[in-house]
C-alpha cells in the first residue's frame, strides 16, 4: 500500500480545517477535482483525520457522485428523471455514447470520459439536462451533444465550452409576494431584533406559514421549540437538497432570491438563539455554490452576518454551505443532518426529532429553502405578506414540468385549483398529474377541480403534466426504479421491498405480468408502507399502485387475464451453457 | 417514568426509560425480533417488531413505553408482516438452511418457524458476496448477513473495537471490516469477542465449531415443545367424490431422492395410503411419464436442467394440486450454492479438473439437456400451491397433510414437524 501523501486530499484537509466531520466534503472536493477518489487519497484522509479507511469507502459507496473508480476527464451525468425522458434525455444519452464509443455507465479504457445516467437533477423545466464534472448544462439537443462530443474528444477543458451552455435562467411564470416585493437585504432582521422573538413566533403562527419542504409542519412551532430547549448551542439549518424529481423551484429561490432565504435563516437564528446555520445544498446544484458563497461573503462585509449584526451588541450569526454528494434520502432532515456530520445519510430514530436534538446533537432548525423565504416577508412586513382571500392561508411555489405549454415556476395561493393551474401553464391535453413527486400523488383528468393544499394535494413543489400520448406504466416504471436505486438500504421493508418492486413491475412492463404479480404489489405495499423506517420506504410503492388504480388499462393490457406467468426466462437461463456447448464442438 | 401498558390485552409493567419491546421482554411477552438485543443499543432496522400503538405502527425497540399504551402484537396482520419481512430476508441472502452450520441455532430460521413461514413467496436473489475465511478461528459469510448490525453495535459498544462497519446502500450495502486489509485476518477480532458471538444468523461463525451439537439439542429443538402448532397457508381442495380414490404423481428434479425416502419412512402406512390413493408417475412404480389429469403431483428438487423444466411444465400442466416437496424445491436447496459460480467453471471442475476423471471432455451431446445459469425453486418456473419445506421433510409431515387433503381438512402441523433442515 502507498504511503505518499496525496497532494489534492492534503488541500481538502486544510480548506475544510482537518475536521472529520468534513470528511464527506473534503470526499466531494476530491472527487470534483480528479473525477475520483484515489487509494492514496483515502489513505492520506484516513490518517490525518483518525479514521478507519473502512468508513470513508463507506461514504463513497453510499454517495451517488463520490466513485473510487477513475471516471475519466470528463464525468458526463444525463438526468434520469422523467421529465427529462420525455424531453429525450435516454436518447441524447445514447447519442453522445455513440459519438463517443463508450458504453453507458462505463469509463472508457482511455480515462477520458464516462457517460452516466443520474437521478433528477432539478432542471426539469429545461431538460434534457446533463452535469460534467458537476456542473449543470441544460437544453441539450441533438446538435449540442455533437458539440460535446467534438469537445470532449478535443480535450477542451470545461471553461472553454460555450458560456452559454451554462447559463441557467429561472422560468419565473407567475409572481406573488414572495417572487415580487421591494423588500430591503436586512429588513427582516431589522424587524426581527426590533419585535423580538416572541412577537416574530407570533407572527409566523398568525400567518399561517407551514413548513415547505414537504411535512408542512407549522413554522412558528419549530422554531419555538428550538428556542424553549435549555442549550447553549443551536443551529439553522436550510435543507437545499431539493432531490424529488420535478422539483426546481428552490433552484430558482437560490439563484435570484438568495437575499430573502439568507435573511430568513439569520431571522431564525436571531429568534431561536443560534449562532451558526448551514446550507446544506445537493450536489447537482454545484454551479450556484460560487454566486452563494459570494454574496455571503458580502453579507458578512455590510454586516448582515458576523459579530454584532448590524450593529446589535451580541446578535451573532453566520452561515456556511455544505454540500451533498448525491443521495435523495437527504432531503429527510434526520438523514440530511447526518450527512452534514459526514455520515451516511440514514435517517435517525425519531423522536427525538431534530429540532431538539439535531446536528451534533443539538437543537437545530431545518426548514426549507422557501420556508425560510416566506418567513422573511412574513417578519418584515407582518403576517399580511402572504395573505390572500383563499381559505388555506400562505402561498405555494410550484415546478411546473412535462406536458405545458410554459414549464416553469409559479407562485400561487394555497387552494388554488389543479384547473386553473393547469390553464396558468398551458396544459390543455391532461392525462394525468403527478403532484408531488415520485412520493407524491398521481391524479387523473378526472380530479382537475382538487386544490394544491395541506389538506388536499400536498407538494413540496412538485408538479408533472403527463397528456394523453404518454404511457403511464413507463411513468410508473421510472418511479419504482428511482425508489430502489435511492433506497438507504437501512430497513428491511425498504432495502428488499424496493427491489422487488422494481422486479415486478419490469416483469409487468415487459409482458411476463400477471394478476398475482399485481396481488403481489397490492401486498408488498401494504407491508412497506406500514413498516418502513421512512417515507422513502412508505411511499415507494405508491407510484405503481395508484397508477393501477387510475390508470388500469395501463397495466390491464399487458397483463391480461393471465393469473401466473413466471419471470423465469428458459432462453436466457441457456444462453451460456449453449455458448460453452458451441464452443466446445468447435475446439 | 414508569408505569404500565397493555399488550394484547395483557397489562405489564415498564420503568423509566424503557422501551416497549424491552418491557415485554422483562415481562415475557414475545415480540418477534432479529436485530434487537438487551446489551446493546436499538437499531430498529429489521422491523420484525413492528407493533401498532395506539393504531399507529412502529418498531417496539425504538420506542418507549407510556403509561397506558395500547399495543397489539400477536395478531393475524402483524404476524403475516413479519412472514413477509422474513421471506425478504431469506430470498435477499443465501439462507439454505440444510447446509448452514448456524441452523437449528439460527435466529432467523427461528423466527420463521413461529411465523409459520413454509415457502418463499418471492424470487431468489443469489447473493454474491464475498466470503472472509482470512481470520484462523472466524468466518464471515456476508450471503447469510441480514444487516441487524448487530456485530457493528457489540464491536462499539462491549469491545471498543469498532470492527464492522456497513457501507454502500439500497442493494449494494455490505458489511466491511475496518482493517487495513479490509478482512478479518489484521482486524483484532477474537473469538471470545462479543462481536464473535452475537451474530442471530450464520454470518459470522467461529471455525471448527459448526454441526457440533447434534439435532435435537441445539438452541431452538429445545424451545420447539414450547410452542403450539403453526398455522398453515390453506390447501387447495380437490374435486373428487366421496371414496374415490385420488391420483398422485411424484418427481424428484435436481434433489437427492431423500424427500422420497422419507416419504417412505412413513412405513406399513403407505399401504393405508395406497387404499386411498392410486399413483402416476413416480420413481416408486419407475412410471416415466404422467399418464393423464393427476390431482396431486409432489414435487422434489430445484430446477436446474432442460429437462427439469419439461418434467415440471408436465406436472403442472397434469396436476390439479401441485406441492413443492422439501428445501431445494423451495428455494434452489444445496444445488442452488452453485449458483454464483460461472457454468463453464462448474463444467470443468466435473468433466475436466476433477479428480479421477479419465479422458477429460465437457460433454456436448445433443441428447442432453443444457444447464440453467441457475438453480431456481420451483415456484420461479410455475405456479406452486402449497409448499412442504424440510430437509428433507418428516415422513410425519408427508403423512399430516396427505391425509388432511384426503379428508378435506386445514393443516394444522405441529410446531416440530415445521423444519427447513
Amino acid at each position: 500500500m502507498s504511503t505518499e501523501n496525496s497532494s489534492v486530499a492534503e488541500e481538502q484537509l486544510v480548506k475544510y480545517r482537518r475536521e472529520p466531520g468534513m470528511v464527506l466534503q473534503m470526499l466531494r472536493g476530491i472527487q470534483l477535482a480528479q473525477n475520483f477518489i484515489g487509494p492514496g487519497d483515502i489513505e492520506t484522509l484516513a490518517r490525518s483525520l483518525n479514521l478507519p479507511t473502512t468508513k470513508i469507502r463507506a461514504l463513497i459507496d453510499f454517495y451517488s457522485f463520490l466513485h473510487d473508480q477513475p471516471r475519466g476527464r470528463y464525468a458526463v451525468y444525463f438526468s434520469d428523471s422523467i421529465t427529462d425522458h420525455m424531453l429525450g434525455s435516454r436518447e441524447r444519452a445514447q447519442q453522445l455514447c455513440r459519438a463517443l464509443g463508450v458504453q453507458l455507465g462505463k469509463p472508457d479504457e482511455k480515462g477520458l470520459v464516462t457517460v452516466a445516467l443520474t437521478s433528477c437533477t432539478g432542471l426539469c423545466e429545461r431538460g434534457p439536462a446533463v452535469l460534467v464534472n458537476g456542473i449543470a448544462i441544460d437544453r441539450i439537443d441533438e446538435q449540442r451533444v455533437t458539440e460535446m462530443a467534438g469537445l470532449i474528444r478535443q480535450q477542451v477543458p470545461l471553461g472553454d465550452w460555450p458560456l452559454e451552455w451554462f447559463v441557467i435562467n429561472d422560468a419565473l411564470r407567475r409572481k406573488g409576494p414572495l417572487l415580487d416585493n421591494d423588500l430591503r437585504k436586512g429588513e427582516a432582521i431589522e424587524r426581527a431584533i426590533e419585535i423580538g422573538s416572541q412577537q416574530v413566533i407570533a407572527e409566523l403562527q398568525a400567518s399561517g406559514l407551514r413548513g415547505c419542504g414537504g411535512a408542512g409542519f407549522p413554522t412558528w412551532r419549530k422554531w419555538d421549540i428550538c428556542r424553549g430547549t435549555s442549550t447553549e448551542q443551536r443551529y439553522v439549518v436550510c435543507n437545499a437538497d431539493e432531490g424529488e424529481p420535478g422539483t426546481f423551484k428552490d433552484r430558482a429561490l437560490l439563484n435570484t432570491y438568495s437575499r430573502h432565504v439568507f435573511d430568513g435563516m439569520t431571522v431564525c437564528g436571531v429568534t431561536v438563539g443560534a449562532s451558526k446555520g448551514f446550507i446544506y445544498l445537493r450536489h447537482e446544484y454545484e454551479f450556484l455554490r460560487e454566486q452563494l458563497e459570494r454574496r455571503l461573503q458580502r453579507r458578512r462585509e455590510i454586516n448582515l452576518l458576523g459579530r454584532n449584526i448590524l450593529g446589535h451588541h451580541g446578535i451573532n450569526f453566520d452561515i456556511e454551505i455544505i454540500m451533498g454528494a448525491g443521495a435523495y434520502v437527504c432531503g429527510e432532515e434526520s438523514a440530511l443532518i447526518e450527512s452534514m456530520e459526514g455520515k451516511r445519510g440514514i435517517p435517525r430514530i425519531r423522536p427525538p426529532f431534530p429540532v431538539t436534538h439535531g446536528y451534533n446533537g443539538r437543537p437545530t432548525v431545518v426548514n426549507n429553502v422557501e420556508t425560510f423565504a416566506y418567513a422573511t416577508g412574513i417578519v418584515a412586513r407582518g403576517p399580511g405578506f402572504v395573505a390572500h382571500d383563499g381559505e388555506d392561508p400562505c402561498w405555494k411555489l410550484l415546478s411546473i414540468a412535462g406536458d405545458c405549454r410554459s414549464p416553469g415556476i409559479y407562485e400561487i395561493p394555497l387552494g388554488t385549483s389543479i384547473r386553473d393551474v393547469c390553464e396558468m401553464c398551458g396544459a390543455d391535453d391532461v392525462q394525468a398529474i403527478q403532484v408531488g413527486g415520485p412520493g407524491g400523488i398521481l391524479i387523473s383528468a378526472d380530479e382537475l377541480d382538487r386544490k394544491v393544499s395541506f389538506d388536499d394535494l400536498n407538494t413540496a413543489g412538485s408538479f408533472i403534466i403527463f397528456d394523453s400520448s404518454r404511457d403511464m406504466l413507463e411513468v410508473a416504471l421510472n418511479f419504482t426504479h428511482f425508489f430502489k436505486h435511492e433506497s438507504c438500504g437501512f430497513c428491511t421493508p425498504c432495502r428488499v421491498g424496493t427491489k422487488l418492486m422494481q422486479a415486478m413491475v419490469d416483469k409487468i412492463a415487459n409482458g411476463h405480468g400477471a394478476r398475482v404479480d399485481i396481488e403481489q404489489m397490492q401486498r408488498l405495499h401494504h407491508l412497506m408502507t406500514r413498516a418502513s423506517h421512512c417515507g422513502l420506504g412508505q411511499r415507494a410503492a405508491v407510484p405503481i399502485l395508484t397508477t393501477y388504480e387510475k390508470f388500469p388499462d395501463s397495466i390491464n393490457d399487458r397483463v391480461g387475464d393471465v393469473d401466473f406467468k413466471p419471470a423465469f426466462d428458459v432462453e436466457a437461463a441457456i444462453e451460456r451453457s449453449k455458448q460453452i456447448v458451441a464452443e466446445e464442438t468447435r475446439s | 417514568m414508569s408505569g404500565r401498558i397493555r399488550i394484547d390485552g395483557v397489562s405489564i409493567p415498564f420503568a423509566d426509560g424503557q422501551t416497549v419491546m424491552q418491557a415485554a421482554e422483562d415481562a415475557g411477552v414475545h415480540i418477534p425480533h432479529l436485530c434487537y438485543h438487551p446489551d446493546y443499543a436499538a437499531n430498529g432496522s429489521c422491523k420484525l417488531c413492528t407493533v401498532a400503538i395506539d393504531g399507529w405502527q412502529t418498531s417496539s425497540c425504538t420506542t418507549k413505553a407510556v403509561d397506558g399504551m395500547v399495543i397489539e402484537s400477536n395478531t393475524e396482520e402483524l404476524n403475516s408482516e413479519r412472514r413477509a419481512l422474513t421471506q425478504m430476508l431469506f430470498v435477499e441472502g443465501n439462507h439454505h438452511c440444510p447446509s448452514c452450520e448456524a441452523s437449528g441455532n439460527c435466529k432467523l430460521q427461528n423466527q420463521a418457524y413461529r411465523l409459520g413461514m413454509t415457502a418463499l413467496i418471492f424470487p431468489d436473489f443469489t447473493a454474491g458476496r464475498a466470503t472472509d475465511a482470512t481470520h484462523p478461528d472466524i468466518l464471515l459469510n456476508r450471503d447469510r448477513c441480514i444487516y441487524c448490525e448487530l456485530c457493528v453495535r457489540a464491536s462499539r459498544e462491549a469491545d471498543g473495537k469498532d470492527i464492522f462497519c456497513i457501507t454502500g446502500r439500497s442493494e449494494n450495502k455490505s458489511l466491511a471490516i475496518n482493517s487495513d486489509s479490509g478482512t478479518l485476518a489484521d482486524s483484532g477480532l477474537q473469538v471470545e469477542d462479543a462481536a464473535a458471538n452475537v451474530c442471530p444468523v450464520g454470518a459470522i461463525i467461529k471455525k471448527r465449531q459448526g454441526f457440533r451439537k447434534p439435532i435435537g439439542q441445539r438452541d431452538y429443538d429445545e424451545r420447539r415443545v414450547h410452542h403450539n402448532k403453526v398455522r398453515l397457508p390453506n390447501l387447495p381442495k380437490l374435486d373428487k367424490a366421496p371414496g374415490e380414490k385420488v391420483s398422485v404423481a411424484t418427481c424428484s428434479l435436481a434433489g437427492c431422492f431423500g424427500c422420497h425416502m422419507s416419504f417412505l419412512d412413513i412405513d406399513e402406512r403407505i399401504i393405508e395410503l395406497t387404499q386411498r390413493i392410486s399413483f402416476d408417475r413416480s420413481p416408486l412404480n419407475d412410471i416415466k411419464h404422467i399418464s393423464g389429469p393427476v390431482d396431486i403431483g409432489l414435487v422434489e428438487g430445484g430446477v436446474c436442467n432442460t429437462e427439469n423444466i419439461e418434467t415440471l411444465r408436465e406436472f403442472r400442466d397434469n396436476c390439479q394440486v401441485l406441492i413443492a416437496v422439501g428445501a431445494c424445491a423451495m428455494d434452489g436447496g444445496v444445488p442452488a450454492l452453485r449458483n454464483h459460480l460461472d457454468v463453464r467453471d462448474l463444467l470443468e471442475e466435473s468433466y475436466i479438473n476433477g479428480r479421477g476423471i479419465d479422458s477429460p471432455q465437457i460433454p456436448v451431446d445433443r441428447e442432453l439437456p443444457y444447464i440453467l445459469e441457475e438453480v431456481s425453486p420451483i415456484h420461479e418456473v410455475v405456479k406452486v400451491d402449497f409448499f412442504l419445506p424440510g430437509c428433507p421433510p418428516p415422513a410425519e409431515a408427508f403423512w399430516l397433510i396427505l391425509t388432511d387433503i384426503l379428508d378435506g381438512r386445514q393443516p394444522d402441523l405441529p410446531y416440530d414437524l415445521l423444519r427447513f433442515d
